[in-house]
């Protein structure tokens, strides 16, 4: 008899912690990140890459080297890093990413914000940096 | 005959590729600097072997070297994943100067300390100004066992097999290496190197100096994705040996792997000879005979580089 009581109150216990935890449970939804306040400076900026094969090779490259992992494969912002972040990665096809000047993409790219890290000791060179904006412009 | 394999080897780099000129003149007439090649290899590592890749200056890295037991005993201990005897290196690495890192290091086997610095003198360029990188690499290991450790077997015994006196330097083994390399194509890099290494104290039989010669490389398979092998011969020397004949030599060591790089991280996963992490003990001490007993004598492991830049 005493060892049904005390099993009782075990399952009672377990039963009260689980409701417990549950209660805690809430939706890990991702948020939306604010727009993006780009400077002036970038905003206008020349895109000074040449448009050559090598060049075009070098973006697709570099993109699976530093993007890939969180931009996903084609850039739909479903790669395997995307789930653990905070911020909703947006995907390049939309209409709102590709209406963006080349150099508001490049200012997103490479100086980054929050989540979106800084690229610019990773990526040194300039027409590099340009190839890999052309690239994310082919994912649309 | 291993120097005309070694002359050959530094010939192939370098034959066939004349030095053009130094900047080209674009459409607009401006000169443009001849750049660097982009990552010839996508580490400072290449299994055991080291790169003539350096990070950006102002880069961390860190490394975690992990080699298991010979697979030769096959399932019953998990083709040596679960053998005793495994071997691990911890590893830092910072880039002080443009293209000159130092580092340091301690390893399982002999808990050796080792301290390193490698400078690329010049590294390739995508127009040929330079048609090969060249690097300096060495360093410095400090055995760290109990003096206990010392003694038997050592040379430093006198005629009736008595100790000497221990002394501290009795640590201090040393490998320097200078690695010519070239990216023949966005697939294929390979490098050839010569290296000397000493040890202070070595057992009886053994020669204090040892001249190697190291050949590896990487093929590209897909963006992130290579195979990787490397191969070191330690030569017999007659005119460095202090030995009559060659009892105690060590054996050509041979490996091969895959390796996955991220934008900061690079993971090899490779199957090799030697046991060792260090590479003066690759040239020193391998036993392992890789002509002999199918892969047997080969060892699983795996390296894992991150690039933290400040």
């Amino acid at each position: 008899m005493k060892r049904v009581v005390k099993n009782l109150i075990a399952s009672t216990l377990v039963m009260m912690i689980a409701v417990v935890l549950f209660a805690f449970v809430a939706p890990q939804d991702q948020k939306a990140g604010a727009a993006w306040a780009v400077p002036a400076k970038y905003k206008s900026m020349k895109n000074t890459a040449k448009k050559t094969a090598e060049l075009e090779k070098v973006g697709k490259l570099l993109y699976t080297k530093h993007c890939k992992s969180c931009h996903g494969g084609t850039g739909l912002g479903d790669g395997p890093k995307a789930a653990s972040m905070k911020t909703k990665i947006n995907s390049f096809k939309d209409a709102k990413f590709q209406a963006q000047s080349d150099g508001e993409i490049y200012y997103e790219s490479f100086v980054g914000r929050d989540e979106m890290p800084n690229f610019e000791k990773k990526v040194l060179e300039e027409d590099e940096r340009w190839a890999i904006v052309d690239y994310t412009r082919t994912l649309k | 005959m291993k120097k005309y394999i070694v002359f050959i080897i530094l010939l192939s780099f370098i034959s066939t590729y004349s030095f053009a000129q130094d900047a080209a003149t674009d459409s607009t007439g401006v000169k443009e600097k001849d750049k660097p090649v982009r990552s010839p290899f996508e580490s400072g590592y290449l299994i055991d072997a080291q790169t003539t890749v350096i990070p950006n200056v102002k880069t961390l890295e860190a490394v975690i070297q992990h080699k298991f037991g010979t697979v030769g005993n096959g399932h019953s201990d998990l083709y040596g994943i679960y053998a005793a005897g495994a071997n691990i290196r911890l590893g830092l690495n910072y880039v002080i100067i443009k293209n000159f890192q130092i580092g340091a290091g301690i390893t399982k086997a002999n808990m050796t300390t080792d301290l390193n610095a490698k400078w690329t003198i010049f590294q390739q360029t995508r127009r040929g100004t330079m048609p090969l990188s060249i690097a300096l690499y060495g360093n410095v290991g400090i055995d760290g066992r109990n003096i206990s450790a010392f003694g038997s077997g050592m040379v430093n015994r006198d005629y009736n097999d008595l100790p000497v006196t221990f002394k501290p330097s009795d640590r201090y083994s040393y490998f320097s290496e200078l690695i010519i390399g070239r990216k023949f194509c966005d697939m294929f890099s390979m490098q050839a190197a010569v290296s000397f290494s000493h040890y202070n104290a070595v057992p009886v039989g053994y020669d204090h100096e040892k001249v190697a010669v190291h050949l590896n490389g990487r093929i590209k398979v897909s963006p992130q994705g290579s195979i990787i092998f490397n191969y070191d011969r330690p030569l017999e020397i007659k005119q460095i040996s202090e030995q009559f004949s060659f009892v105690h030599s060590s054996l050509q060591n041979l490996s091969f792997g895959y390796e996955i790089s991220t934008s900061t991280h690079a993971f090899q996963i490779y199957m090799g000879t030697t046991k060792s992490l260090l590479p003066q003990e690759t040239v020193m001490t391998n036993q392992n005979d890789f002509t002999k007993n199918g892969l047997s004598n080969f060892s699983i492991g795996f390296n894992i580089t991150r690039l933290w830049g400040f």
